[in-house]
């Protein structure tokens, strides 16, 4: 099984050197391959969740590998969703490497499949992670999409329309991830109730679970009400991922919790 | 005062708490809560001072974290009462407004027609006013963001109220007996049992809750994740513990004890001559020897438990061990140890299902605001003859969607294009 994990690891990695080949020498053919290879990626990728899930008997959620190769596979899947939506090929430029990276995090992580520790023996186990996977996935490609217009917009004869589309994707991805991210407080608080008797504990997840939702709560303000477009939002977006990246793997790394589970 | 009521109310102030809050947040995660005034001594010893004077230690207990989220509630509360009558009236007579906005694309007629077709099937409402016809669609999404506000200034007041009201209790109990609360409720633990089915640990207690007025529970089971409710009374499956089990007879009258330990005592007829357990350890090794290594670590069950206690007799002390089904007699007292006995420890607390079922309404409450805030977009497009403007409070996402389908249809002033 380890196998379609690599291959899909390896897939995506020769994916995104075509990408970048493609993007440097402006070589469609070479663009064209590097997305066929990474909807073989995904294919592969897919597969393995799949057939990991069944030998696991349950949602192949529940440790720091197991969420890792999830979001790969949730950032790959927005992209795959979002790409005809934008009727250009520029988001893979930067989502590509994005999923590249999580899946590498993913690869350093111990890959045993355990039992589900009693604490996790939940119905609220795949709403809670499921809803994590999509909700930074959706942050990540937002980045993604806002490092894109900085590029673009640093070029004099930029076209407006396009960079209006891109900034207008860009904050529907995040009303999705904040949607999503919404639901994982959310029924985490209900789960904790259950599992440790407590709504809320400050736990450290909890907490930059929250500190994400308050940073993408005065994103939507700044864009919704302040009506603030353009380049500075489009940093905002770039700036946030490493804190969603904080969020998802610096917590269980650097920080002792209820969430530490392995 | 005027000043005062327009700050408490803005967005920016709001903004502004929200990022304060999420500051505490942070320092509240980087330094660890609650520890031993030492502890910060110890480990920050040129910082300490600063750390307990600002509460840093403390922070999600301090009086300024629960000022800011008292303000963010003043806030969220001032915003949306001021906002939802115009809300309201925004709602009720945007068809009228958008009927005066001008064209901001001119089409050709065939362009008009495609549009018109488009917007229909796109189920949006038709109202023609003024030679113009208004399209529209999805009004409730105007109130999207004052559910969503809503819903979130109800989640942190019932939020408090679910967290702090309820009063928690840990107790452990042996299987057979009950616990007795202040209150006169009964919480009988009928039996207890580990389990490792799938290689990882699961506990399991059946109980049954007797109200104070004498309603009685059925007999349930209690695990982790499954917590079990009757009346107000919630009960959590936390803990397990071993204890030892012995069994004293008075040889002289035949009477039997069975004494349940999980600390030290004295097992004693005369308060002289008898055994001081000391504990149960859950499993040692035997050299050829017959030298014996105890070992304290275990997880779950006790693989190979032993007894160690002082034998105590005409004020000598003896160290002993014994394993379970070994027997002692000791002037006229006969000491039986027995298998161990696994009993649950629980966490009983004391809920307000009200509050409870409230804050979960809040949560409800929140996803639908933001559903309705996300994807019921209010769409408003006016047509006439000429072109179409769209209006509404998020034009956007309408205004990409026709330009790009409806670009090849566009044309300057005085001029057809196809
Ligand atoms: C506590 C965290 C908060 C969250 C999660 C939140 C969430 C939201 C969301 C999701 C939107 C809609 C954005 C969109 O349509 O894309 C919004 C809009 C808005 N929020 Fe908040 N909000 C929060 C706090 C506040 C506060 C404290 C204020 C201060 C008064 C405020 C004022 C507003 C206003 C005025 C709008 C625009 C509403 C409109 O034009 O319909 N929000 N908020």
């Amino acid at each position: 099984m380890k196998a379609l994990f690599f291959t899909a690891f390896a897939l995506y990695g020769v994916a995104v050197i075509l990408e970048f080949a493609g993007t440097a020498f402006k070589k469609e053919k070479l663009l064209k391959t590097a997305w066929y290879v990474f909807l073989a990626a995904f294919a592969v990728h897919s597969v393995f969740i799949i057939t990991r899930g069944i030998a696991a008997k349950r949602l192949p959620l529940s440790n720091q590998f197991e969420f890792a190769n999830a979001f790969a596979w949730g950032v790959a899947l927005m992209l795959i969703v979002m790409r005809p939506r934008l009727k250009s090929d520029w988001l893979s430029v930067a989502a590509m490497p994005a999923a590249l990276l999580v899946m590498t995090y993913a690869a350093l992580q111990p890959m045993e499949i355990h039992d589900l520790m009693p604490a996790l023996r939940s119905a609220w186990f795949g709403v809670h992670i499921g809803s994590a996977v999509l909700s930074y996935s959706a942050f990540v490609l937002a980045g993604c999409v806002g490092l894109r217009y900085l590029l673009m917009a640093r070029k004099e004869n930029a076209d407006e329309h396009a960079l209006a589309q891109m900034d207008y994707i860009s904050y529907r991805l995040v009303a999705f991830g904040f949607l999503f991210l919404t639901v994982v407080i959310l029924s985490g608080a209900i789960w904790a109730e259950q599992a440790w008797s407590s709504f809320w504990t400050w736990d450290p997840k909890e907490v930059w679970a929250l500190i994400t939702w308050i940073i993408y709560a005065v994103y939507l303000h700044l864009r919704l009400r302040m009506k603030r477009r353009g380049k500075a939002m489009a940093w905002f977006l770039v700036i946030a991922v490493p804190i969603v990246f904080f969020t998802f793997a610096g917590v269980n790394t650097l920080m002792h919790g209820l969430h530490t589970y392995g | 005062m005027g000043k005062v009521f327009q700050t408490l109310r803005s967005m920016r102030f709001g903004i502004l708490l929200l990022c304060l809050i999420a500051a505490c947040s942070v320092a509240g995660t980087l330094i660890p809560q609650d520890r031993e005034i030492a502890w910060y001594a110890q480990n920050y010893p040129s910082l300490h001072g600063t750390i307990l004077t600002l509460q840093l230690n403390r922070v999600f207990d301090s009086w300024y974290f629960k000022t800011l989220l008292v303000l963010l509630c003043l806030n969220l509360s001032l915003c949306s009462l001021v906002r939802i009558r115009g809300v309201v009236r925004a709602a009720k007579s945007e068809t009228a407004r958008a009927a005066e906005m001008k064209d901001a694309v001119l089409l050709t007629p065939e362009g008009v027609e495609k549009l018109r077709a488009r917007l229909e099937e796109m189920r949006c409402r038709r109202e023609d006013l003024g030679g113009a016809s208004v399209y529209r669609k999805n009004r409730l999404g105007h109130y999207g963001t004052f559910i969503t506000h809503l819903s979130i200034l109800l989640t942190v007041v019932f939020g408090a109220l679910a967290l702090y009201t309820p009063t928690v209790t840990d107790q452990s109990c042996m299987p057979g007996e009950s616990i007795f609360l202040p209150d006169g409720t009964e919480i009988h633990v009928l039996d207890f049992r580990i389990t490792d089915e799938t290689g990882r640990l699961d506990y399991q207690s059946r109980v049954q809750i007797t109200l104070p007025d004498g309603r009685r529970s059925e007999e349930a089971e209690l695990r982790v994740n499954h917590p079990f409710s009757f009346g107000p009374c919630k009960l959590f499956q936390q803990t397990f513990g071993t204890a030892g089990s012995v069994t004293v007879t008075n040889l002289e009258n035949g009477g039997t004890d069975n004494f349940l330990l999980t600390e030290q005592a004295f097992l004693s007829a005369d308060g002289v001559n008898g055994i001081l357990y000391e504990m149960l350890y859950p499993d040692f090794l035997r050299d050829p020897s017959g030298n014996v290594t105890l070992i304290t670590i275990t997880e779950g069950s006790y693989p190979n438990p032993i007894y160690r206690f002082e034998v105590i007799a005409d004020g000598d002390f003896a160290p002993t061990l014994a394993e379970p089904g070994e027997e002692l007699e000791l002037k006229g007292l006969r000491f039986a140890f027995n298998k161990p006995v696994e009993y649950p420890g629980l966490r009983i607390k004391h809920v307000s299902t009200v509050f409870n079922a409230l804050l979960i309404a809040s949560f409800t409450m929140m996803i639908a605001g933001l559903c309705i805030t996300f994807f019921f977009e209010p769409v408003l497009v006016r047509t006439d003859a000429e072109g179409y403007a769209v209006g509404g409070p998020k034009p956007e996402r309408m205004r990409i969607e026709l330009g790009e389908e409806f670009r090849a249809y566009e044309r300057t002033k005085g001029e057809e294009t196809t």
